[in-house]
């Protein structure tokens, strides 16, 4: 007789169905959404493309610089990318409204686009990513930070030697 | 003239026809709602069981390849004008009884036997698999509750014609018009027998839980309607609507009958078919799982036939 | 005319539901069970009601990266659903083969084979993802209705 006094507790509490379609649904604060990539802060390192079980990020080197895709379609949201990277340039947000229609299955991408830019010390062309920061002591100051951003990658490790020499 | 009007209306306008589609389809949708509301759900809108209908006569009807088309198309429009008929031949307690060309009891109990022969005819004739399955479950089952609720009526019918110095009458009319002169059957200790065969028999007629074994869902994909689409199956949905109201009221009729005329008694034959429906229907189909086939059959040969033969012996001695 | 439009915009608010599992992990449709059988869900509410027979469907949910072994099956059955239909794909598998593509033994994307008119991506998405893919579903049923 266990499920009478289930059906009276039902009745007199009333439903527990969320509100979704007509009220947002409440998400988790670690849910593991849509990814979402921040070029800033990015290295450039590759490192997420190498993990990505699904092979859902791509990096192509267009005339522009290095162009960034994860393909919403194919990635299964593992969060790898997320833990590889050394930046947190890509990370998962809470977003899972990702129903589409098929016309926009192939445009259904986060994409971001690393620029090229010109280094100040030597005057050659590279790309406009984040220095790799990690390790060196003791860390940078803001104005060094902006300073190393700006260098190409051969100047950058000119510019930390002599850094460390100069400690 | 006016005698076949009646008849006309009788069978298309109320009791039967649309006021019966639209009682049994709200009846129905409330069903599904309570239910819904019983798991601790919102369920569906009342109206739900109307947009299903609608929907459905906006499908596409496909035939199976190597089904028997006329057969195969033919048995729901059987089953529904047989309902058609049947919902017409209830009375309501002072409000309407039926003309006595249209038949008794007897006739009622052949009529309310007939969906279950249409479901049987669509599961053989829709050359599936599935449906094969579905017949012989609902062969089974038909024949396991058919001996019960005819020893059921007989017992109401000998309880009534005794009174009346006959040996039994199978006027639906007359019944009622005992019970409403004498008290209804519901508290009267000798046609409890009776009363426990009959709520056992309406859950297997109805096809709701414990019962619903030749169209489960879950195991045979329910059977016979299977391979049924659009505008068909949306006629076996009006007839089993209509059985739930033949069957509910006929339950009404036999056994707890109101007392009242003109529009108290139309809103209390109301509530009792709602109260009925929810007691009887929903938090029955809720608070059980479903036989097996074989268990159904036993069960019916065991104890509604046992309390349905005890109904007629205590009859025949009561009186 | 307004009149069919009117029973039209009743009818779509009966949209019954068929899964089609197209070699599926099971993640997929874990996730399409609980919608329907989760009280926090309720999928009924709106209507909808998960049949067993394909041709009861009016919306199909494949999930699956459509296997070799399962092609033929999951096209007969996909046949028997009768018109006006709509194909929602849930999952990223059906939609662009998931971590399984390329594989030798899977015929993702299922849009090869069949006419998928919304994709739900995630694997599994979440409950409220798929019901607002049948939304959006619904809303292109309307259409061909």
């Amino acid at each position: 007789m266990n499920f009478l006094s289930l059906f009276a507790r039902n009745l007199i509490e009333g439903p527990y169905t969320d509100p979704f379609p007509f009220k947002p649904a409440p998400t988790a604060k670690r849910f593991r959404g849509k990814i979402a990539f921040d070029p800033v802060t990015c290295e450039a390192c590759r490192q997420c493309e190498r993990v990505c079980p699904a092979g859902a990020i791509r990096f192509t080197r267009t005339k522009d610089g290095l162009e960034f895709d994860c393909w919403h379609d194919s990635c299964v949201f593992c969060g790898n990318c997320e833990f590889h990277c050394p930046t947190g340039a890509i990370h998962q947000t809470v977003d899972w409204h990702l129903a589409h229609g098929q016309a926009d299955k192939f445009s259904a991408v986060e994409h971001g686009l690393i620029p090229f830019k010109v280094c100040p010390s030597c005057g050659g062309k590279a790309l406009d990513s984040a220095p790799a920061t990690a390790g060196i002591t003791p860390a940078l100051s803001a104005e060094e930070a902006g300073e190393l951003r700006a260098l190409c990658p051969k100047c950058r490790a000119k510019f930390i030697k002599a850094r460390r020499t100069r400690t | 003239m006016s005698m076949q009007l009646g008849i006309l209306i009788a069978v298309f306008l109320f009791p039967g026809g649309l006021f019966a589609l639209a009682l049994g389809l709200i009846l129905k949708g409330l069903d599904r709602r309570v239910a819904a509301r019983l798991q601790g759900r919102i369920g569906p809108p009342l109206r739900q069981p109307f947009y299903d209908l609608i929907k459905l006569a906006f499908k596409r009807t496909m035939v199976p390849t190597f089904a028997n088309q006329p057969v195969f198309l033919g048995a729901p429009l059987v089953g529904v004008v047989s309902m058609l008929l049947a919902v017409a031949l209830v009375p309501l307690s002072g409000v309407y009884d039926p003309n006595p060309i249209l038949g008794n009891l007897i006739v009622l109990l052949y009529i309310l036997m007939i969906p279950a022969v249409v479901l049987m005819i669509a599961g053989s004739s829709s050359a599936s698999p599935y449906g094969a399955i579905g017949f012989s479950r609902e062969m089974t089952l038909m024949l396991a509750y058919e001996a019960p609720i005819v020893l059921v009526v007989l017992a109401v019918a000998m309880r009534v014609g005794m009174a009346q110095g006959e040996v039994m009458t199978f006027s639906l009319t007359e019944i009622i018009a005992y019970q409403r002169a004498n008290g209804i059957f519901l508290l009267d200790p000798v046609m409890w027998p009776a009363l426990a065969a009959f709520a056992l028999f309406f859950p297997a007629n109805l096809g709701i839980i414990p019962f619903d074994i030749p169209e489960a869902e879950t195991e045979v994909l329910e059977g016979p309607l299977l391979e049924y689409t659009g505008p068909a199956l949306g006629l076996f949905k009006v007839m089993s609507a209509l059985k739930a109201v033949v069957v509910l009221s006929l339950g009404i009729a036999l056994f707890a009958p109101l007392n009242l005329g003109g529009v108290w008694g139309f809103l209390g034959w109301l509530l009792e078919l709602t109260l009925l429906m929810e007691f009887g229907v929903t938090a029955v189909r809720l608070s059980m799982g479903r036989m097996r086939i074989d268990q159904a059959f036993a069960f019916f040969l065991k104890w509604p036939l046992l309390l349905a033969t005890a109904s007629v012996v205590t009859v025949a001695l009561a009186t | 005319m307004t009149m069919i439009s009117k029973l039209k915009s009743m009818a779509v608010k009966s949209p019954w539901i068929y899964r089609i599992n197209a070699g599926s992990c099971n993640g997929c449709d874990v996730e399409m069970a609980t919608t329907a059988l989760i009280p926090r869900y309720d999928v009924e509410r709106l209507g909808c009601q998960y049949c067993g027979s394909p041709r009861h469907a009016d919306i199909v949910l494949i999930s699956g990266p459509l296997t070799r072994g399962v092609v033929d099956a999951a096209l007969k059955v996909f046949a028997e659903i009768p018109d006006p239909k709509v194909t929602v794909a849930v999952g990223v598998c059906p939609i662009s083969g998931g971590i399984f593509r390329e594989s030798y033994a899977i015929l993702a994307p299922i849009d090869q084979y069949f006419p998928v008119d919304v994709n739900v991506p995630g694997c599994p998405p979440r409950p409220q993802a798929i019901i607002e893919g049948i939304a959006q579903a619904v809303a292109i049923w309307r259409d061909r209705l």
